[in-house]
C-alpha cells in the first residue's frame, strides 16, 4: 500500500442534495481530506456515464456520483435513472480490468453534512488502498 | 478567445486563513483564457463587488469567475453585477472555495490551496465556454384551481376568491368540509367546527369567482406553471379547466388500527373520530381511557401527528363536561401540546382529575374484555407499577397518514412525495408550502398532520403564492433548460422516455424527425442529457464541452497531463 | 426464395445477400426483377443494410432474410420509430452449426423458421470464461493489449445494426481526448456502455475488425451483466430500457428504497 499515494477524485454533486449536503458540512466545519473536486450538476441524472468513463480513462482515481436519496428528488424521479445506470458502469469497467470500486453512487440529503463527511473520508481511504488508477501509466 | 476575470475572495478570515489566496490569483493568472486576477476581502460587499465591475471596464472582461462562497446564496448577487457591467448574466461561473475547501481542511493548508487552484482552473475552463442566455417568458392563465374541499383548501380558496382570481374548487366527496365536518368542537379554543366551516363557505358562496366542483375528481393534469389544463371528472363527464396555479389541499386521513388493542374484537375500542361522532350525538362515557400514540412514532411510521394529544386532551375535558364524576385516563409516550393555549388544556385536564400514565413503547397496554367489563392494563413507568384501569370506552389516538391515493395524485401533478406518501415541499423553511414544481402549492394535512390554525395559516399562504405569478401574469423561465441539436438528433427516443416531466417530444420537420424540448415546461435537470446518446441533447449551462472541459481541466492540472 | 418472399408473403422488395459475377454483396431485390444466386450461409447483419436503404424505399413491404440475431436487432429499430414494423416481412434463417460456433451464439433460432435446419445453441463463450477467472490487472492487460490495436476505423460502428447515430460521439474530443491511433479506453468503454442496452450479439464487430479485437466476447460479458442487474435482455420489441425509465416495478426497486 503505497502510503504517500495522494488519489485525485472528481465528484458529481447535484445541487438539490448533495450540494447542498456538502455545503452543510461546510457549514459545520467537518474536516475530510482534500482529495476531493466536486462538479455541481443539477440532478444526478444529468451525469453522463461518458463523464466518469472519460475521467476515468486519463487516470482520475475514482469518481464519486452523489444524488438524493431515491423518493427525495428534487425533479422526482431523475435519480431513478442514475441508480439504474451506475451499477453498469461499474460492470464495464470490472469487466475491462478496472476496479469497479473505483467508481461509487450513493445518496446524500440536504441535511446529511456529516453523511457527506463519511462518505468523502471513506471514499479516499478505499481508493488510496486501491493504488493510483493503472490506467495513469497507459499511454495510448 | 474569452477574456475572463477571476476575482478570489478572502471572506474575511473564513478563506484566508487555510488558503492562501495570492497563491491562487497567481495560479490563476496562469490559465488559459484569464486576462485578470484579483483578490478581494468580501467580494459580496458593495467594495468587492465595485471593484469586480471597475475591473469588468477596465480590462475589457467578457467572463467573470468569482472564487468564494457556495453559488446556492449569492449566485444571483453576482449574475446581477456582472450584468450592470454589461455583461450577460449566464456568462458568471462561481467556484465554492470555502464550504468545499478552506471549512473542511483547516489543518491542511497546503493542500486546500492546492485543491483551491484546481477548482478554480475547472472554473475557468466552463467559464471560457458559456454562452449568453436569454431567459424566456411564458404568460399566465388568470385562474387557480384548488384540490380539496376540506378546512384548508376552502382557506386557500376563498383567499383566492378574495383577491378577485377565478377559482376552481375541486372536492371528491358531495359535501365541503373534510374531516372538520365531522369534528364538533376543536381544541384549544373549543370553538364550532362547523361555525369555522361556515364562514370560509359564506366568503366563497358571496364571490362570483368561486367555481365549487362537488363529487369531483382530478384525472388528469397536463401543462405548465401559467399554463396547466385540469380535467376533472363529475359523474362521468369530463370537464377542461384552463388554470395558472394549483394547490393541492387533500388532506390526510384518520389511521384505522387493524387489530391493535383490541380493536375490533374487543368491544368500546374506538377510535378518537369515532369519539368524536359519539360525543357529538350525546354519548355521555362514564369511563374513558385515551391510549396515545397507537401507531404512531413506532418503527414503520416514526412521525408524530401533531394533533392527538392536544385532541385527546380536548376530548378529555369535554367527556369531565358531560360527565362531571367521569373518569378519564391518558396513557401516552409524552404529551405534545406545545404552545400557550394548548399547555394550558394540559394544566386544565390534570387539575380536573385526569389520570396521566406514561407507557414504553416496549411494554405496549394490554386491553381486554373481563367479566366486569373492559379493562386497560398498562405499566406505568413513572409509577414503575402495572395498573389496571376499566374502561366504557377505549380510545385510541391513532396517527393522521396520507390518503390512499396520495401517490397517484403525486403522478397526475408530477410532484415528489415522502416516504410517508405526504407531499414534499420545495423547501422546509424557505418554500413551505410550494412545490418544487412551479405553479403547484400545498398546504393543510396532504404535506404534514396539521392542526386546524395550521390549516388556516397554510392556505392563506398557498393562496398568496399561488396568487403571485397570476397577479405578475407572466413566468420567468430560468436559462438551465435542455435543447436538441435537430442535425445531431437520431430520433432514438431515450429523451422522451427519460424526462420525469415528459416535456420532450419527437417531431418531424422537412423530412427530418428530432426530439423538441417544451422549453416552458423543462425543469433543468438534465435526464435527457445523459440519455442521449450522440450529444445531441445540451443543457443550457451545463453542457457536455463544458463539463468535459472541467474534467480535463482536473486531469492536466492536478496529474500534469494532457 | 422468390416465391416465398414475392408470391406467398406479399413482400414488394427483398433484402438478401447474394453472388453476382463472383462477389458475395448485399442486394435489395424488387418484385419481378430476378433473385439470382441466394447466399444464405454467408453471415452478414442485413438489418444494418436495412437503416441505409429504408428511406430510398418510401412505400410497400420489405422481406429480409432474419436470422435470430437480425429479429432481436430489427426489434430494436421499430422499437425506436425507426423501422415500420407492418412494413417488414421477416423470413427465417436458421444457422448452420459452424456458424452458431463462430458467434458462440447462445440464441440462434429465429421465432419462425422458413429456410435452414435449427440448431443448438453453444452454452458459453469460452475467452468470457476465461477473462471471468483472470485477477483485474490481467484482464486489464488483455484489453488494453487488444485496444492498442484499434485504428479507430468504425468497421465496427458502421456495420452494428443497433448503431444508429449518423454523428458518433465517439469522435468527439470531449469524450475521446485522444487525437491520433490508437483511442484510448474511454472510446471502448464509452460505445460498451451505449451498447450495453441493444447489443444482440450478432457478433458484426469482431468479424468486421480488421486488428482482429475480440469485440463480440466483450459485448457478450456485458449483455450478462444487464441482464443479472436489470433483468433485461436486448432484442424484444415489447420491452424499454431500463436505463431511461423509472424504477417502478423494476428488480432494482426494492434494494434503491432502503437506502
Amino acid at each position: 500500500m503505497m502510503t504517500d499515494f495522494r488519489p485525485t477524485i472528481l465528484a458529481f454533486c447535484c445541487n438539490w442534495c448533495s450540494y447542498a449536503g456538502a455545503d452543510l458540512a461546510g457549514v459545520s466545519r467537518l474536516q475530510m481530506p482534500p482529495n476531493v473536486h466536486v462538479i455541481r450538476v443539477m440532478c444526478s441524472a444529468s451525469v453522463k456515464p461518458e463523464y466518469v468513463l472519460k475521467a476515468l480513462s486519463q487516470g482520475v482515481d475514482g469518481v464519486l456520483v452523489l444524488g438524493c436519496h431515491i423518493g427525495d428528488c428534487h425533479y422526482m424521479t431523475g435519480n431513478h435513472r442514475t441508480a439504474k445506470r451506475i451499477p453498469l458502469v461499474q460492470r464495464i469497467l470490472k469487466e475491462t480490468g478496472i476496479d469497479e470500486k473505483r467508481l461509487k453512487l450513493d445518496w446524500v440529503s440536504a441535511a446529511e453534512g456529516e453523511k457527506f463527511q463519511k462518505v468523502i473520508t471513506d471514499f479516499v481511504q478505499d481508493v488510496q488502498k486501491l493504488g493510483p488508477n493503472p490506467l495513469r501509466e497507459v499511454r495510448f | 478567445m474569452a477574456r475572463i476575470g477571476v476575482f478570489v475572495c478572502h471572506c474575511g478570515h473564513n478563506i484566508a486563513a487555510t488558503v492562501n489566496v495570492e497563491e491562487v490569483v497567481e495560479f490563476a493568472k496562469t490559465l488559459p483564457d484569464v486576462v485578470v486576477a484579483e483578490h478581494n476581502l468580501y467580494s459580496c460587499s458593495e467594495e468587492g463587488l465595485g471593484a469586480i465591475r471597475k475591473s469588468i471596464e477596465k480590462s475589457g472582461l467578457d467572463r467573470v469567475v468569482v472564487a468564494a462562497c457556495t453559488p446556492r446564496t449569492h449566485e444571483p448577487l453576482f449574475r446581477k453585477t456582472v450584468e450592470l457591467a454589461g455583461i450577460n448574466k449566464y456568462l458568471f461561473e462561481f467556484v465554492n472555495i470555502r464550504e468545499h475547501v478552506s471549512w473542511i481542511h483547516a489543518k491542511e493548508p497546503k493542500s486546500a490551496t492546492e485543491k483551491a487552484k484546481m477548482l478554480v482552473a475547472m472554473g475557468v475552463a466552463k467559464a471560457a465556454l458559456l454562452e449568453p442566455q436569454k431567459e424566456g417568458e411564458s404568460s399566465v392563465i388568470p385562474t387557480a384551481v384548488v384540490i380539496g374541499g376540506g378546512l384548508a383548501g376552502l382557506t386557500a380558496a376563498a383567499s383566492l376568491v378574495a383577491q378577485n382570481i377565478d377559482t376552481h374548487l375541486i372536492e371528491r366527496e358531495a359535501r365541503l368540509g373534510g374531516n372538520l365536518a365531522d369534528i364538533e368542537v376543536v381544541a384549544p379554543e373549543f370553538r364550532k367546527g362547523k361555525e369555522l366551516l361556515d364562514e370560509m363557505k359564506k366568503e366563497l358562496k358571496v364571490s362570483p369567482k368561486t367555481h365549487l366542483h362537488l363529487s369531483s375528481e382530478v384525472t388528469e393534469v397536463k401543462g405548465f406553471v401559467g399554463n396547466f389544463e385540469v380535467t376533472i371528472d363529475k359523474a362521468g363527464k369530463a370537464e377542461k379547466i384552463p388554470a395558472g396555479a394549483i394547490i393541492v389541499a387533500t388532506g390526510a386521513k384518520e389511521w384505522t388500527p387493524k387489530d391493535e388493542y383490541g380493536y375490533g374484537t374487543v368491544p368500546g375500542v374506538i377510535t378518537q373520530m369515532d369519539l368524536e361522532k359519539r360525543l357529538a350525538k350525546g354519548e355521555r362515557p362514564k369511563r374513558v381511557v385515551f391510549i396515545q400514540c397507537v401507531g404512531s412514532r413506532q418503527p414503520g411510521r416514526e412521525y408524530c401527528s401533531r394533533v392527538c394529544c392536544n385532541t385527546s386532551l380536548k376530548n378529555a375535558l369535554r367527556v369531565l363536561d358531560a360527565s362531571p364524576d367521569a373518569t378519564v385516563s391518558i396513557m401516552h409516550r409524552d404529551i405534545m401540546s406545545s404552545g400557550t393555549a394548548s399547555e394550558h388544556m394540559y394544566r386544565r385536564a390534570s387539575e380536573r382529575g385526569v389520570r396521566f400514565m406514561r407507557y414504553g413503547l416496549d411494554r405496549p397496554a394490554k386491553v381486554s374484555r373481563t367479566q366486569s367489563g373492559t379493562v386497560v392494563e398498562v405499566f406505568d413507568e413513572t409509577l414503575d407499577e402495572e395498573i389496571d384501569v376499566e374502561a366504557d370506552l377505549v380510545v385510541l389516538a391513532t396517527p393522521m397518514v396520507a390518503q390512499d391515493d396520495s401517490r397517484d395524485v403525486g403522478k397526475l401533478l408530477k410532484v415528489p412525495l415522502d416516504k410517508f406518501g405526504f407531499f414534499l415541499e420545495a423547501h422546509v423553511k424557505l418554500r413551505p408550502v410550494e412545490f418544487a414544481t412551479d405553479g403547484v402549492f400545498v398546504c393543510g394535512a396532504a404535506r404534514w398532520p396539521s392542526s386546524v390554525s395550521e390549516c388556516i395559516s397554510q392556505g392563506m399562504a398557498a393562496a398568496a403564492k399561488a396568487a403571485i405569478p397570476i397577479r405578475k401574469g407572466k413566468v420567468v423561465i430560468e436559462a438551465i433548460t435542455a435543447q436538441s441539436d435537430p442535425d445531431k438528433c437520431a430520433a432514438c427516443g431515450n429523451c422522451v422516455i427519460a424526462c420525469p416531466y415528459e416535456a420532450i417530444e419527437i417531431v418531424e420537420s422537412e423530412g427530418k424527425r428530432y426530439a423538441k424540448v417544451n422549453e416552458a415546461q423543462c425543469k433543468g435537470c438534465g435526464t435527457c442529457v445523459a440519455a442521449c446518446p450522440n450529444d445531441a441533447m445540451q443543457q443550457r449551462g451545463f453542457t457536455t464541452r463544458q463539463l468535459g472541459a472541467m474534467i480535463d481541466a482536473l486531469v492536466k492540472n492536478a496529474m500534469g497531463e494532457t | 426464395m422468390a416465391r416465398v418472399a414475392f408470391d406467398e408473403r406479399g413482400a414488394d422488395h427483398l433484402l438478401l445477400m447474394r453472388e453476382e459475377h463472383g462477389n458475395v454483396a448485399p442486394a435489395l431485390i424488387s418484385k419481378g426483377e430476378d433473385v439470382g444466386d441466394v447466399r444464405l450461409d454467408i453471415p452478414y447483419q442485413l438489418i444494418t443494410i436495412l437503416e441505409t436503404v429504408y428511406s430510398c424505399v418510401p412505400k410497400g413491404k420489405i422481406a429480409v432474410i432474419t436470422r435470430r440475431c437480425d429479429e432481436k436487432a430489427l426489434a430494436e429499430l421499430t422499437k425506436r420509430g425507426y423501422v415500420d414494423e407492418e412494413r417488414m416481412i421477416k423470413i427465417g434463417l436458421a444457422c448452420s452449426r459452424e456458424q452458431i460456433a463462430m458467434c458462440r451464439c447462445s440464441d440462434p433460432v429465429p421465432s419462425k423458421v422458413d429456410f435452414g435446419e435449427p440448431n443448438k445453441p453453444v452454452p458459453t463463450d469460452e475467452l468470457s470464461e476465461r477473462l471471468s477467472k483472470m485477477s483485474p490487472d490481467a484482464r486489464l492487460q488483455f484489453w488494453v493489449k487488444q485496444f492498442r490495436k484499434c485504428n479507430k476505423c468504425f468497421a465496427c460502428t458502421h456495420n452494428c445494426p443497433v448503431c444508429f447515430c449518423d454523428d458518433c460521439v465517439l469522435e468527439e474530443r470531449t469524450f475521446v481526448p485522444e487525437q491520433g491511433i490508437p483511442p484510448g479506453l474511454s472510446f471502448h468503454m464509452i460505445r460498451s456502455y451505449h451498447l450495453i442496452d441493444k447489443c444482440i450479439e450478432c457478433g458484426e464487430c469482431e468479424r468486421s475488425c480488421p486488428a482482429e479485437i475480440p469485440l463480440l466476447t466483450l459485448r457478450k460479458m456485458l449483455a450478462r451483466d444487464m441482464k443479472e442487474i436489470h433483468g433485461f435482455v436486448p432484442g424484444d420489441p415489447k420491452t424499454v430500457s431500463p436505463l431511461n425509465t423509472t424504477l417502478e416495478g423494476e428488480p432494482m426497486e426494492e434494494e434503491c428504497d432502503e437506502c
